[in-house]
């Protein structure tokens, strides 16, 4: 018992169970003693607040800020060890890699369950009329995939950047190790909190939550709006500690120009979440407020305007797409030269793209709103700003093609994943301009159609670089790989069921089909896609499955791969063993070369300064 | 293998008349390769060809400005060696610029710009450039752009064949179409360029023979970058231009069209004609004739969308947030508005009949709605409600709904949320449609109902509508 309550999880899950009931408590006595009835939905705000400030003291998120505060000492990060084995990964660690596999396991924890969701209610849209679930709940569940998907992007974006990035820049860890705990388990209580949602009688809003829909919607949009203000939180965070860490902790001799290419993408995607997630929090917070207080942000009877949520709503809402991409391009710069055996080809210009795709990526939030009903003559300029985003993408998939010209392809699991990301994206980003000039998405706006082109992108973007992320650093973390047998049978699953589930959805979507329907008209004849695209999601679902088993099955029993598995440049496989071991780079290595020289003899990226100790 | 790291020794030559170019040049190679590096100078042709025979440097730095060098004799032992070699030509006149060669790689193309004269590239001397590859692979390129022009038509083909879209039926879409044309275009083409080649890629220069070998070497080319960024920047400014006159030919207004006022509330529909006095559930439009609707919701954010119709506009509550939408039917027939914005509950049942007749059938349907405004508080009461949308919450038959069901509920007691008691009269009633949380049943939810009613219902139609509540024992 005492074992089990030494674990920071469980302490933590203890102190938010505790925080809240005093959250409800302390709302309600005050009522009572006021001498006014109990009221549910503020008291179950207050509970919610309070329920993720009692988690993160229970997990000893405040410890060393408490023990400060007292003038006590602590230990530095840099004496931090970890407890060694599984058990690590289930406690409070300063240790950027274990920190990095927390946001991943957390990551597709919240995949498989966004994945469910979304099997369920394909299931229900296999044929016409309701068969398994109610319209509430049905509607709530489409809400749910949306967000709880975009939570688990976000933590697996930052699983990727906290174990990547100090290992390719050459740090020993990210510039603020307490921060970055406090980042990840933050987004541990805000992940309960959003699956409570369900249990406090959901929301039917979709993730988009417009007023006045949200203003009547059931209690569950409060804890929506509570969780994704503590998500948002700890992106911010997250996106700070990068930010600082790869300004101020590279190798010598890394000028920004030889930094590994999925830095440049982690710096830009950064930058977007520090300064755009503000906006996200304070739009579901304004809703949340005209809930509690009557204030009337957004309710025209008392001067309000619904349209101001859309557009604070966007203005996050539409760089965040580029928050969950810019990391997956990165991913497949990083990953292409490495099987293709050849130089990333434009180098500076594929690093300059990702910033120019954030720059870009704050001027086009109103796309969303073009039938909206906001000021008309707002539209086309916003086409113009929409259309722009296909240059700097554009550069990517040139140089990504010229990358691939003349390689010699070493078709490994994680490069099938990384053309597939490349194909799947570039369909993507092509049905894109339908949707970007006005009179075209006027029929699109709010179909299948979007849902189709979304998808696209995000698998695109998102979904095949993290495969391909997961199969390639593997090793790094277990020192086994993952099997070549299952990793190939998931890709050639998952990506033709893709195509066919995606390309299914925008053919309903341009015959009609609108987004977020329960049920659909017999009459619009959509049955028999709609059926296709229920069998490929699920045939999607089989491929994951196989890849999870896969995952945990190679942990113990995966073909060890202590070296350098994929005769890469890059310092973690070129100087570091695996598993890496903990505070990384014994000693700092000085960079020499361009990351992706490949094929230039003799050239190297890296190297250890010369053996300097008297023994 | 890149991954094999050079040996302990890394052997440089230097082949120059001119004194400074070795000490310029010294420094940078010991500081770039390490102290192990081992230097050579050699002055003239001919030693410099002994010595690379003898000695086998891995790379040897030629002065491009230092005539006494023959290129043509130094190229051709250079490339007829069989060893990793790698030839730095410096030109100290240029402002430093480098050009980087290496033995195995070497093209014939690139023999030829040696020779003629050195092509210096203005890149700085970091960036080793590597022009390699035109002749030789001119014929890639040749075969992949058929390829892409080739699968640029089957794919638009076989976009054009299928059918995308519904029916086009009404002016406003016809532009759009248009647009849409010349985006799956774009879309055929764009697709094919990428994909084509890198299948070809793939497929072409694959390993073949078991060889574990590195693909070509060669890293930027600035020109291209540009190239394919100014390219698709005037693309893009084409197609938003193209998009803006789209969009302004679907705005086009009449002088005189048909008006019609929009009102949308959970979930239901309702049409009013001002010129005729008429309020529908249906929207009924005269063909060929241009249609002004007013837009406005009732409780939360609708979406107007007929996809027959392409156009698409949402719904704001609030009086100042009125939109507007013009649609020119061209196809008589019967359609169906479907709300295209999420609303709550109902949202995918939220659709209403959109019927397109000639101007005679119109008119007659116009005159058949007016007769019909009897005489009978009753029948009268029946249609308000039916025009009202009350039946898509209230049932007059039973049937558990989102709000309480009309049949047998006068005259009965009911429980409401606060604990007390009711029994539905006629007061009871007026105050349930026109003060709606003022007295919410058990069972029922607060604020799903519009509490608008009081405005949009006249007395006279409340008094009809209760009294076919009335009636319905």
């Amino acid at each position: 018992m005492k074992k089990i309550l030494s674990i920071g999880f469980v302490t933590g899950i203890i102190g938010q169970i505790i925080g809240v009931a005093v959250g409800i408590g302390l709302l309600t006595g005050i009522r009572a003693l006021m001498g006014l009835a109990p009221k549910t939905e503020p008291a179950a705000v207050l509970g919610a607040v309070f329920g993720v400030i009692g988690f993160m003291i229970g997990v000893g998120g405040f410890k060393d800020w408490f023990a400060w505060a007292k003038g006590e000492d602590t230990i530095e990060a840099e004496e931090f060890h970890d407890q060694p084995g599984i058990i690590r990964y289930w406690g409070y660690s300063l240790d950027h890699k274990v920190i990095g596999v927390q946001y991943g396991i957390l990551s597709l924890l919240l995949l498989v369950l966004g994945g469910t969701f979304a099997l369920i209610f394909r299931a229900e849209l296999a044929q016409t009329g309701i068969q398994f679930i109610s319209l509430d709940f049905f509607n709530t569940l489409i809400g749910m995939h949306g967000m709880v998907l975009i939570i688990s992007i976000l933590l697996g974006i930052s699983a990727l950047s906290n174990y990547l990035v100090p290992l390719l820049i050459g740090a020993r860890d990210m510039a603020f190790p307490r921060l970055n705990a406090f980042g990840f388990w933050l987004a541990v209580p805000a992940s309960i909190t959003i699956v409570a949602a369900i249990f406090t009688g959901g929301f039917d809003t979709g993730w988009t939550g417009y007023p006045p829909l949200s203003v009547r919607a059931p209690l569950g949009m409060q804890m929506f709006f509570v969780a994704v203000f503590f998500a948002g939180w700890s992106s911010i965070l997250g996106a700070l500690n990068l930010i600082v860490t790869i300004i101020r902790m590279r190798a010598p001799g890394m000028n920004p120009f030889r930094m590994p290419i999925f830095v440049w993408a982690v710096l830009a995607t950064s930058i977007i979440a520090l300064t755009a997630t503000q906006l996200i929090g304070t739009s579901f917070q304004m809703v949340s407020f005209q809930r509690l207080f009557g204030m009337g942000f957004f309710d025209p009877a008392k001067g309000g305007n619904p349209l101001l949520f859309q557009h604070l709503f966007w203005f996050y809402s539409h760089p965040a797409v580029y928050v969950f991409i810019l990391p997956g391009l990165g991913i497949i710069s990083e990953l292409l030269p490495v099987f293709v055996r050849k130089p990333l080809f434009g180098y500076k210009w594929v690093a300059m793209s990702s910033m120019g795709i954030a720059l870009v990526g704050f001027l086009v939030w109103a796309h969303h709103m073009f039938t909206s009903g906001m000021e008309e003559y707002l539209r086309v300029p916003f086409m113009y700003s929409t259309l722009l985003v296909a240059v700097p993408t554009g550069i990517k998939f040139f140089s990504w093609t010229a990358t691939i010209w003349q390689g010699k392809m070493r078709f490994a699991t994680p490069l099938l994943f990384t053309l597939g990301g490349i194909m799947v994206f570039l369909l993507g980003g092509l049905t894109g301009p339908p949707l970007g000039t006005v009179a075209t998405d006027l029929h699109l706006h709010d179909t299948y159609f979007v849902v189709g082109h979304f998808h696209d992108t995000l698998f695109g973007g998102y979904i095949f670089p993290l495969f391909a992320a997961i199969y390639f650093w593997y090793p790094k973390i277990t020192g086994r790989r993952m099997n070549e047998t299952l990793g190939k049978i998931h890709f050639y699953l998952m990506t033709p069921s893709f195509l066919v589930m995606t390309f299914g959805q925008m053919a309903v979507g341009l015959l009609g089909m609108r987004r977020r329907i329960a049920d659909y008209d017999p009459a619009q004849g959509f049955q028999t896609t709609n059926l296709i695209v229920t069998i490929a999601a699920f045939l999607i679902a089989v491929s994951i499955l196989i890849f999870f088993i896969n995952l945990f099955v190679s942990a113990k029993k995966g073909e060890p791969a202590t070296n350098n598995l994929w005769e890469s440049r890059s310092p973690e496989w070129a100087i570091l063993p695996s598993p890496a071991p903990q505070h990384n780079y014994e000693k700092p290595f000085s960079v020499v070369g361009d990351p992706y020289d490949y094929g230039l003899k003799d050239s190297k990226f890296v190297e250890t300064a010369p053996q300097q100790s008297a023994d | 293998m890149v991954s094999s790291f050079p040996s302990a020794e890394y052997k440089v030559l230097m082949a120059s008349a001119n004194p400074l170019f070795r000490k310029g040049l010294e420094k940078m190679v010991l500081g770039r390769y390490g102290e192990s590096t081992t230097l050579r100078a050699t002055t003239t042709t001919s030693e410099t060809l002994e010595v690379m025979e003898s000695w086998q440097p891995n790379l040897v730095i030629v002065d491009y400005d230092d005539k006494s060098i023959s290129r043509a004799e130094f190229l051709h032992q250079f490339v007829t060696g069989d060893l990793p070699m790698q030839v730095m030509l410096v030109s100290l006149q240029a402002s430093g610029a480098v050009v980087v060669y290496d033995r195995r790689t070497l093209t014939p193309a690139q023999a030829q710009d040696w020779l003629s004269s050195p092509q210096f590239l203005p890149n700085p001397p970091h960036s080793e450039a590597q022009p390699a590859r035109r002749n030789s692979s001119m014929k890639h390129y040749v075969f992949a752009g058929v390829l892409v022009l080739i699968l640029t038509v089957l794919v638009d083909l076989l976009l054009s064949v299928t059918r995308l879209l519904p029916v086009q039926a009404s002016l406003q879409a016809q532009p759009i179409d248009r647009l849409f044309d010349i985006e799956i275009i774009a879309i055929s083409f764009l697709f094919s360029l990428i994909a084509v080649f890198i299948v070809y890629s793939l497929v072409v220069f694959r390993r073949k023979n078991g060889l574990d070998e590195d693909g070509a070497y060669f890293k930027s080319n600035n020109p291209l970058e540009i190239i394919w960024t100014v390219i698709p920047l005037g693309a893009v400014i084409g197609l938003s231009y193209f998009g803006a006159i789209t969009l302004g030919q679907t705005r086009q207004a009449d002088p005189a069209p048909i008006e019609i006022k929009v009102v949308s509330g959970q979930w239901f529909w309702r049409f009013e004609y001002p010129e005729y006095g008429i309020v529908s559930d249906k929207m009924y439009m005269p063909v060929d004739k241009q249609a002004k609707l007013t837009l406005t919701s009732l409780d939360v954010i609708h979406s107007f969308w007929v996809p027959e119709f392409r156009v698409k506009q949402d719904l704001l509550p609030g009086e100042n947030l009125v939109r507007e939408l013009r649609i020119t039917p061209t196809l008589v027939g019967e359609y169906k508005v479907r709300c295209a914005e999420m609303c709550g509950t109902s949202h995918a049942y939220m659709e209403s009949p959109v019927i397109v007749v000639e101007q005679a059938d119109f008119d007659a349907w116009v005159q058949g709605e007016l007769a019909a405004i009897g005489t009978d508080p009753i029948a009268r009461g029946e249609r308000w409600a039916k025009n009202n949308g009350c039946q898509s919450c209230h049932s007059v038959d039973g049937t558990v709904n989102v709000g309480p069901t009309w049949q047998g509920l006068f005259g009965k007691t009911v429980e409401l949320m606060d604990g007390s008691t009711a029994v539905v009269d006629d007061t009871y009633l007026l105050n349930a449609i026109t003060n709606p949380n003022m007295q919410v049943q058990v069972g029922a939810v607060a604020n799903v109902m519009p509490q608008t009613y009081k405005d949009s219902i006249s007395a006279e139609q409340l008094s009809d509508i209760i009294a076919f509540i009335k009636s319905l024992q």
